[in-house]
This record gives C-alpha cells, structure tokens and sequence, in this order.
C-alpha cells in the first residue's frame, strides 16, 4: 500500500529539526562510468607534397573494478604523398622504377629525387588488461597487431609495478616483444647491388623478378622481431613535484634495411652520378643495413603542479650500436584558463648524429662498404615541434584541438657535396604540420 | 555503530586529518555510548527501565525522538521507535525463520508511538514498551561529524559509519568520491559503483538478514503495524539525499513498502539504486 502524499518536505522538515540546517546544496551522485571513451582525428602533413597522414584512433576503456580493466584501441591510418628515395639531385633527368615495383616516375633536374608512389593504409589493434595485485601491485599485459600491404606487426607487452613508502615511489618493469613480416612488393632487393632501370626496357607489373635484376624470389617474407625492456622508477618529491626514470633496451633482429631506398654512385670529381649496367643512365644501389641494431636509452621527467597550472620537462638520451645518437628535450605547460579550459603549450627539440653506414652518396672509385643507407631518417639531423593543445572539459566529455609545427634539417655525410653536387640542395629540409581533434567521454 | 566507521579526507593538513579524524571517533562513540540499547549504561537503557515514570531527557535526546515521531507519522505508523521488542519474536541467529510468531500479537500491545506520552522535555514510556534509536542514530551521527566537518574545511571530506556515508567540501580529485553497493550475492563485491559528488548515500538492506517464508521473500525491518517484515521487499535499497538521516529514512521507509518500494521512491523522485 502506497503512503498518500510525497513526504520529501515533511521530512526535510524533520531533518532541519533534528541537525539545526539543512545543506545548501542537493545531493549530487551518479552511477560510476565504466566506459571511457577515447577518440582522435589526426592530420599529418609534410610540405612539399611529401608524406600526408589521416589517422583515426579510438580507445576503449573499460572499468570493472577499482582494480581491474581492460582497453582495446583501434586505429586506421590513411598514408600518401612521396618519400626521398635517397638519391641525389643532378642535373638531368632521373629516372626511377617505383616503389611498388611497378610504375616509375621521373625526376626533373635539380630536384631531391622523391618517390611519389608511397600509399599505404593501416590498420592497427591493441589489447590490454590491467590488474591490481594487492594494495601496492598492478600489472597490464597486451597485444598488439597492425596491417599494411607490404608489412604486418603482431606484438605482446607485460608491464609490473609495486609501490614503496607508502606510494611515494613506485618502480615498474616492462617487457615487449614484436615480430614484424616485410613483404617487398616485387621482392625484397639485396642490397648493394643496382636499381634495373625498368623504364627503359618497359618493365612494370609484369617484370620477372628473381633473374639477374637485383631482386630476390617475388614472394619472400623477410621478418624482424624487436625485443624492449624497460626499468624506471617514479617518486614523489614534494606534494607538488613528481620525478620519473627509467632506462630501455631495445634489441632488434632480422630485416632492417628499408626496402625501397637508394643510393647514388656518383663521380668523386664530378658529382654526376655514374652509368648503370644495361645502358641505365645511371647507377643507383639498393641500400643495405646490419641485421641487428641495439639501442639503449635514459629518459628523466619531472612533473610539477603550480597553485593553478602544471607543467613537464623531461630529456631523453639514446645511443645505438649503429652509432646513432640522440637527444630529446620537451617542455609542457598546462595553463589552465578557467574551471572547463586549458591551453597546454608544447615545445620539443631533438638532435641526432648521424649512423655510422649513413652515405648521402657512395663514390664511384671507393670500394662497396658491408652498409649504406641514404636514408635522411639516419642522417645528422635536427627538429624541433612548436605547438599547442586547447582542451574544454563539457557537462559530457573533453574535446581537446592540437596544432602543431614541425622543422626538420638534416645535414648531408661530411664530403658529399663534390662537383656539382655542391650546386644542389642534397637533403631537403622538412616540416609538417600536425592537426588533431580529440573527444573523450564516459559512459 | 556495531561496524567499521571512516572518514576520508583530502587534504596535506595532517592536523586537519587527525582533527575530524578524533572527532569521528568521538562522536560515534559518544552516540554510540548514549543511545545504544546494547549498553546498560546508556540513556536509552534508563528510559527503556523507567517503569512508567516520566524521564526528562535532554534536548539532544529531544530532537531524535521528534524526529523519530515524524518518521512514524509519515510512514502511517509502520516506522516506530518502539518496534524493537519485536526481535523477541525473531531469530536471525537460527536462520530466517519467525521463531516465535505466537509471541507477535502480545508484542504488538507493547508497540506504538501513540502509546507514548511525549511532552517535550518529559516522555513517558509505559511499562514494558522500549524505544530504539538504532534506526537513526547511525545516519544522525554522520550528519553530526559531517556538519561538524564542513565548518572546519573546504577539504573534501568523507565521513562513512558502516556504509551511511556523507561528504562535505570540494569533491575530491577524480571528480567524486566512488562507492560501491555491496553485492547480495557476494560479501564484500560491489555490485554497483556510485560517483558521489555531494550529499549522502544510505543503505537499508542486509544480505545475512533477510526472510523467506514459503518462497515469499521479506525485508529485515519490521512493520510496527503487523510485526512482520514488509512483504517482497527487496534485498537492498541505496539512497541518495543531502543528508545522511534523510537518505536513511528514505531507504527505510522504502522498505517498509515491501514490494511496492521502486514505487515509493519514484514519486518521492529520490536517486535510488534497489537490488533485488
């Protein structure tokens, strides 16, 4: 049986008898949201017409107790534009077999030789669980998989950490283990043997490969596997300050010569590149490099909350048995501007030396070396990214915009710039701009 | 309070913390130590042994018992400060079972606030009558140190005596204060989350405590009316109000509906979170 009337003001009544006051304001709870949705449109563009990225990311995560959870994360990456190719300009024409191995492409005089062939979608997946061990334990194991036309990752990852003094330091441990198959379209080239001018013979598609052409069986499947470990320690300093550090090693085996890049022989008078085999105007060389690369690196962040703003600093400094060096500074500062807004400026400054076998041009009368790479990627090089994120926290989610610059120089391998070379621009300098929009909410 | 008590505070004041924190204590066991029925030398006891004679009580005493006579007036008598006796007639020792339903008419003669002389400060219980503060004692003493608490901080603060709870100030970092229902199927699993950002949360519902009678399931708090539980109550029923005694008396009162209790909360149009 039901009572007759609502009793909310009788009673209301009653409770201000019985404490003096009622509370001002009403009550305010819901239920928990277990799902944490996480999205991002992301558009990546180099100038020059050269490497342009739409990427779609979600993440899912999802609560199903203080202690446990699980995520899944999706993402599809929608890759075009060109890629140096490694050669250099001269000043004729150049002429190239694509990417693809089918269509080539031809090179105006003076220009960075580009492949404009290079279109790619991706396709990414990753799972992870995460679980409390007790009070001051949790650990997170995942999977990862992602799809390209010629390149396929599946990868695992474990991570443990404990908590000591009382949650002020917590120091974790982490694994990760990856295998990767490369599938070359036309076949893997080896390396340091010349580039077929496929043009000249009307060559394409349906070119033979696996004869005497510089490639291997159409179909072989190279692979690689990386394996990453990961010790670092977070501690806290100060109600305000938190320091973390952490150290990684990273070992990788197999097939890590990027299949598609290239490298001039030119005159060491002239700086006109050579003539090919078979008539080819030109001699260019698949680039080749060791099969094993080990890096290590150590990474410091320190994080700190002001009354109202935070910010981050942190340094990176990596080394590798390529002789590639690098370091990495990034400063963040969140200001934020009221309850719902925040502006996060964002600066980074990276500088690398350049890898032992990294050739801008290999020299007709030198002897072949074991490896070369052309690849500006392992150049001496400098960037730095200058940008911004604005977040605006609604009544449902946070919709975040970032926008950021990117500048790229790479310097040439000392003594490349001889003959006409030195009239030429060897590596182009890049930049990128970086547009993303995110929106987060729980449900 | 007969179950763990805790008060979560945020805040890097650690005289602030153990401040509210000796507070809490005090005051539950302050209240505890007055008005317990367990406890021959509380307040309560000396009423409930008064034989007859008017007692004046102190004002404190005063407003539980106005506040328990509205109870009972809003609830058409199913609430009553002076149901206890009727623990006499059951056992949850022993299982579920109505160990003595017998004994339930004679006990009924000794239920009934209209029994009850009440003349602010003098009460008159008749003999053989007994008052229970226990259904709202817990609730008032967490709105007391919470109330208490807000006047000393704007800290978030988190006051929780055996699952009653209410949090003052600024909620805490994350947003709210997370709460977990307790499962009727398994102790100490929430089966529910609740993200409590101001106000109180109280729960009436006990898994070890309920009735089944041939099939018919019952609630753990009795109808003064019948002295038995309302029938097809549900197992759990959570609340949300600004203060801990009103959610309290919600939950109750939406107990004592038996089946009908979703319907009682909905036209009170309470936040309510019922497991059945």
């Amino acid at each position: 049986m039901q009572l007759k009337k609502p009793i909310g003001a009788s009673l209301a009544a009653a409770t201000c008898g019985l404490l003096g006051a009622l509370p001002a304001a009403p009550a305010a709870a819901q239920d928990a949201k277990d799902w944490d949705i996480e999205s991002s449109l992301l558009y990546y563009g180099e100038d020059n017409d050269r490497v342009k990225d739409v990427s779609l990311d979600v993440a899912i995560r999802r609560a199903l107790d203080e202690d446990r959870s699980f995520s899944i994360n999706l993402t599809v990456d929608s890759l075009t534009g060109a890629t140096p190719n490694g050669a250099v300009p001269t000043n004729d024409v150049q002429v190239f077999t694509g990417a693809s191995g089918g269509k080539g492409y031809i090179v105006e005089p003076g220009e960075v030789p580009l492949d404009p062939t290079f279109l790619d979608t991706r396709i990414a997946a990753s799972a992870n669980w995460q679980q409390g061990l007790g009070e001051a334990s949790r650990w997170n194991v995942g999977v990862s998989v992602s799809d390209e036309y010629d390149y396929f990752h599946a990868g695992a990852n474990a991570r443990f950490e404990h908590d000591f003094n009382l949650r002020i330091t917590t120091a974790y441990l982490g694994i990760a283990y990856g295998q990767d198959d490369i599938k070359p379209v036309g076949g893997a080239p080896i390396g340091l043997t010349p580039m077929v001018a496929l043009m000249d013979n009307g060559g394409g598609a349906d070119e033979e490969p696996g004869d005497n052409d510089g490639y291997r069986d159409g179909g072989t499947s190279l692979s690689k596997d990386v394996t990453d470990l990961l010790v670092g320690v977070t501690q806290i300093l100060s109600r305000r300050s938190l320091l973390e550090l952490s150290y990684s090693y990273g070992k990788s085996d197999g097939y890590l010569t990027e299949p598609y890049k290239l490298l001039s022989v030119v005159d060491p008078v002239t700086g006109i590149p050579v003539p090919g085999p078979d008539g080819a105007p030109f001699l260019y060389l698949y680039e080749k490099r060791p099969d094993q690369r080990t890096k290590q690196s150590v990474f410091a962040e320190w994080r700190h909350a002001f009354d109202r703003d935070s910010m981050a600093v942190n340094f990176r400094y990596m080394t590798d048995d390529w002789d590639v060096t690098s370091e990495t500074a990034e400063v963040r500062y969140r200001w934020n501007i009221n309850e719902r807004s925040y502006l996060e400026p964002h600066l980074r400054y990276y500088t690398q030396t350049a890898a032992e076998f990294y050739r801008t041009v290999l020299f007709a009368d030198e002897r072949l070396p074991r490896f070369a790479s052309a690849d500006y990627r392992l150049a001496d090089l400098d960037a730095y990214t200058v940008g911004a994120k604005y977040g605006h926290l609604t009544d449902h989610g946070e919709f975040t915009v970032r926008l950021e610059y990117y500048q790229q120089d790479s310097n040439p391998s000392p003594g490349s710039a001889v003959g006409e070379l030195a009239n030429h621009e060897l590596i182009l300098p890049m930049s990128a701009a970086i547009l993303q929009f995110g929106y987060r909410f729980k449900f | 309070m007969a179950s763990p008590c805790e008060v979560l505070i945020e805040t890097g004041d650690k005289d602030l913390a153990s401040r509210i924190g000796l507070r809490a204590r005090d005051e539950a066991l302050r209240i505890d130590r007055k008005f317990s029925r367990y406890r021959n030398d509380s307040l309560i006891q000396a009423i409930n042994t008064s034989r007859g004679r008017p007692r004046r009580v102190d004002a404190e005493t005063a407003r539980l018992l106005d506040y328990g006579a509205a109870l009972c007036k809003l609830s058409e008598g199913r609430f009553d400060l002076t149901s206890g006796v009727l623990r006499q007639a059951w056992s949850f020792d022993e299982g579920p079972i109505a160990a003595h339903p017998e004994k339930i008419p004679t006990l009924l003669e000794r239920i009934g606030w209209q029994r009850v002389t009440w003349q602010p400060p003098m009460l008159t219980l008749p003999e053989g009558m007994e008052i229970d503060l226990g259904g709202i004692g817990k609730e008032y003493a967490v709105d007391l140190v919470a109330d208490w608490a807000a006047l000393q901080t704007d800290s978030p603060v988190l006051v929780n005596f055996g699952g009653d709870l209410r949090c003052t100030g600024r909620p805490p970092q994350g947003g709210a204060w997370r709460v977990g229902i307790e499962s009727i199927d398994q102790a100490g699993e929430a089966a529910r989350r609740i993200e409590l950002k101001a106000g109180a949360l109280a729960t009436s519902g006990d898994a070890k405590r309920h009735i089944e009678i041939d099939g018919v399931r019952y609630g753990h708090i009795f109808d003064a009316r019948t002295g038995w539980p309302a029938r097809g109550a549900p197992r759990s029923i959570t609340v949300a109000a600004p203060t801990c005694s009103q959610a309290g008396s919600y939950s109750t009162l939406a107990m004592l509906q038996g089946e009908g209790a979703e319907a009682f909360l909905k036209t009170e149009s309470v936040q309510h979170w019922i497991l059945r």
